[in-house]
């Protein structure tokens, strides 16, 4: 019975566990998009290399290891692929050691052979990563339709390297692993290594199986934001191969599972994961196709919503200094202190300056734009986690808290391959900009609310902090609305074109706008809404672009357009066009 | 970020050029307490030149406002671009500070 204790140790050689005869060299990097791990394992027959990788310096290493073994014992050399995505395979085309042709055999599922010798661009994510393949010949195609038409018929192959190699097909449905299955016996003294077919991350993925490890490329990953939805991804497929996986694991005949990034799982820890993998891959049914078009579409909403989510959490948290300021002032700074812990200032400038100096670089150097839809991906993810949404709504601005929460959670729908729910209804126009209107002039903490509150400490403290907390937008700004004559009817999603209007009058007010004119006119099958302002140029055309980026991209989910004229007498002015119902 | 520090009608005006961010906001922080502790009551933080500001650097701010708040002190900021004073006037802190279109405007009121 396997222990799955003991952890293999990173660039050393060790007994393969469970598996008489072989050893195990593994390469474990840090998890990253350019290059997977590496497990170089020898047997008394054989030398066979899983995965060398994207980096040339990883590759060159390996084979100095490589010729190594080979010195002490001359033996075929065989590279294996989990699947051929360039982060696992790139290095034999930059690595001339493993270039040569006749120095080693390429092992890999026949569709991936397939991706290979046509070079397809697509499927190996090379146009992902903006990087150019060559075709490579794969000697060894794995998993064939020939072999599973006389499954447990042992078959011997050639090849080049001079080994003479034999493999048994054994189709799924034989077992209780319900996958297509392929045994390798690379000569009479080495353990056999199991190919599983595990199709769904890609359709030439496999789980390669020696001794009590199990070898599963990104099987654990390809449900993740950003990885789902690559060309050759299936749901379908990844939810067999996920069940086929756990009853393998459930034998009890696995200790540990070594995947393509980061460090082994030991197998108690797999199985936990699993079910999980397989509910976030269960919910991807309808996903969009993650190619570089739409990784590019990405990555520029990513620019455009981190520049908002800047601004907000910078006023956040500015906010709840002010408050403490306030506080303090009114000699609270025991409240002041408590304060602090809803909002880690630092460590949230910290992200964002990650980000932006990640973006700049991005920009600086072309890099590809799935890098940087992953990056934001990342900041987001830990932006959601810091942030205690339903504390700070309660002493600041719930709609600032609402609104950033919303940007969040849509850039991780739309990163996940998703759009994010959208729900078109009728409604009049004037009555609904009124009401935000007044929503956004009115302090939503009323004297009354403080006096009627000074009996109870703690209620008066909470009331307190929200009335400071609370600023109405609109209190100092003179607006005018020049309604329609009548009720003007349109198709709008209410909260987009709530958040609209707010981030709109957030732009005019915040950089000086001291009056705001809104005109809402209807004509033939559409309704207008132009807000104007006087508000001074930006100084930075980037941002400024962004935002108005950011503000259309708004203005179109909530199901309408926009334009933004800014003219030369410092006066803005944002144009909404709805669709009218007459 | 760039701070150029000079003295104008018994004030000291901090010209600062560049990002007030996580690494720069302490380096003001030291500039603006070094000229506070060398007994300096009346403090202008130019911004003209001053392209982002983060919440360290919002912090930095509201410090300074609690030091220099008795009779006679006076601190305030000049020139802001229209990204700062968004985030200032959202972060409600436009009813703390004086602020000013520009250092003549500040320094004929003090």
């Amino acid at each position: 019975m396997p222990a799955g204790n003991d952890q293999l140790v990173s660039l050393e050689w060790q007994p393969l566990p469970g598996a008489g005869g072989a050893h195990i060299f593994p390469l474990i990097r840090k998890i990253d998009t350019i290059s997977s791990n590496s497990y170089l394992i020898q047997t008394p027959d054989a030398i066979i290399l899983i995965d060398p990788g994207g980096l040339p310096a990883q590759a060159e290493q390996l084979m100095q290891v490589v010729t190594e073994c080979r010195a002490a014992s001359e033996r075929p050399f065989f590279i294996l692929l989990t699947h051929a995505h360039i982060d696992h395979f790139i290095a034999i085309q930059n690595t001339p050691a493993l270039a040569v042709a006749g120095a080693a055999v390429l092992m890999v599922q026949e569709e991936g052979a397939a991706c290979l010798e046509r070079g397809d661009a697509a499927m190996t994510q090379a146009a992902m990563f903006n990087t150019t393949i060559v075709p490579i010949t794969a000697g060894f195609r794995l998993i064939t339709p020939d072999r599973r038409e006389n499954p447990k018929e042992p078959v011997e192959l050639c090849f080049s390297n001079g080994a003479l190699v034999t493999v048994t097909a054994f189709p799924a449905g034989e077992t209780s692993i319900n996958l297509d299955r392929e045994t390798i016996v690379f000569g009479p003294d080495s353990p056999p290594l199991e190919v599983f077919h595990t199709p769904g991350h890609s359709r030439d993925s496999i789980c390669i199986r020696m001794g009590e490890l199990l070898f599963i490329g990104d099987l654990l990953f390809a449900a993740n934001p950003g990885i789902a939805g690559l060309v050759g991804w299936s749901q379908e497929d990844l939810v067999c191969s996920l069940d086929g996986i756990g009853v393998l694991l459930d034998t009890g005949e696995i200790s540990q599972l070594c995947p393509g990034h980061g460090r082994l799982i030991p197998v108690a820890d797999a199985q936990k994961m699993l079910p999980l993998v397989k509910r976030d891959a269960a919910t991807l049914a309808d996903i969009a196709e993650f190619n570089p078009d739409r990784a590019t579409e990405i990555a520029t909403y990513a620019e455009d919503i981190m520049e908002q989510v800047n601004q907000l959490f910078t006023v956040m948290a500015g906010r709840l200094y002010y408050i403490s300021y306030v506080l303090d002032e009114l000699e609270e700074s025991g409240t002041a202190a408590e304060l602090g812990t809803l909002i880690n200032g630092d460590d949230i400038d910290e992200l964002l300056d990650a980000f932006r100096t990640f973006s700049e670089e991005h920009h600086m150097k072309k890099g590809v734009s799935v890098h940087l839809a992953l990056k934001a991906g990342q900041v987001v993810g830990k932006l959601q986690r810091t942030f205690k949404t339903d504390e700070l709504a309660h002493i600041i601005d719930p709609g600032i808290v609402r609104r950033t929460e919303r940007l969040l959670a849509d850039y991780i729908t739309i990163f996940r391959g998703f759009t994010p729910p959208r729900e078109v209804t009728v409604a009049d126009l004037s009555s609904l900009i009124e009401a935000l209107i007044e929503g956004l002039t009115i302090p939503p903490i009323s004297s009354d609310a403080v006096f009627s509150s000074t009996d109870d400490e703690k209620a008066f403290a909470r009331v307190l902090l929200a009335s400071i907390g609370t600023r109405p937008l609109l209190e100092d700004v003179d607006v005018v609305i020049d309604n329609a004559p009548a009720a003007l009817f349109v198709t709008i999603d209410r909260e987009n074109f709530a958040d609209l209007l707010t981030y709109i009058l957030e732009e005019l007010v915040g950089k000086g706008s001291s009056a705001i004119r809104i005109a809402v006119c209807g004509s033939g099958g559409d309704a207008t809404v132009s807000i104007s302002g006087t508000a001074p140029s930006s100084s930075q055309a980037c941002e400024s672009q962004k935002t108005d980026r950011f503000l259309t991209g708004l203005c179109e989910r909530a199901g309408a357009s926009l334009s933004a004229n800014h003219d030369e007498n410092t006066r803005i002015t944002y144009t909404i066009q709805a669709n009218r119902v007459v | 970020m760039e701070i150029t520090t000079t003295s104008k009608d018994n004030a000291t005006i901090l010209s600062l050029n560049g990002r007030i961010d996580t690494a720069t906001a302490p380096e003001l922080e030291q500039a603006i307490n070094k000229i506070i502790d060398g007994g300096q009551r009346k403090i202008l933080l130019d911004f003209a030149g001053v392209t982002y500001i983060s919440s360290g650097g919002l912090r930095v701010l509201l410090a300074t406002a609690k030091k220099l708040k008795n009779p006679g002190d006076k601190f305030g900021i000049c020139a802001l671009s229209p990204e700062v004073m968004k985030i200032l006037k959202l972060a409600g802190f436009t009813s703390i500070f004086s602020i000013y279109a520009s250092e003549g405007e500040a320094l004929a009121g003090w």
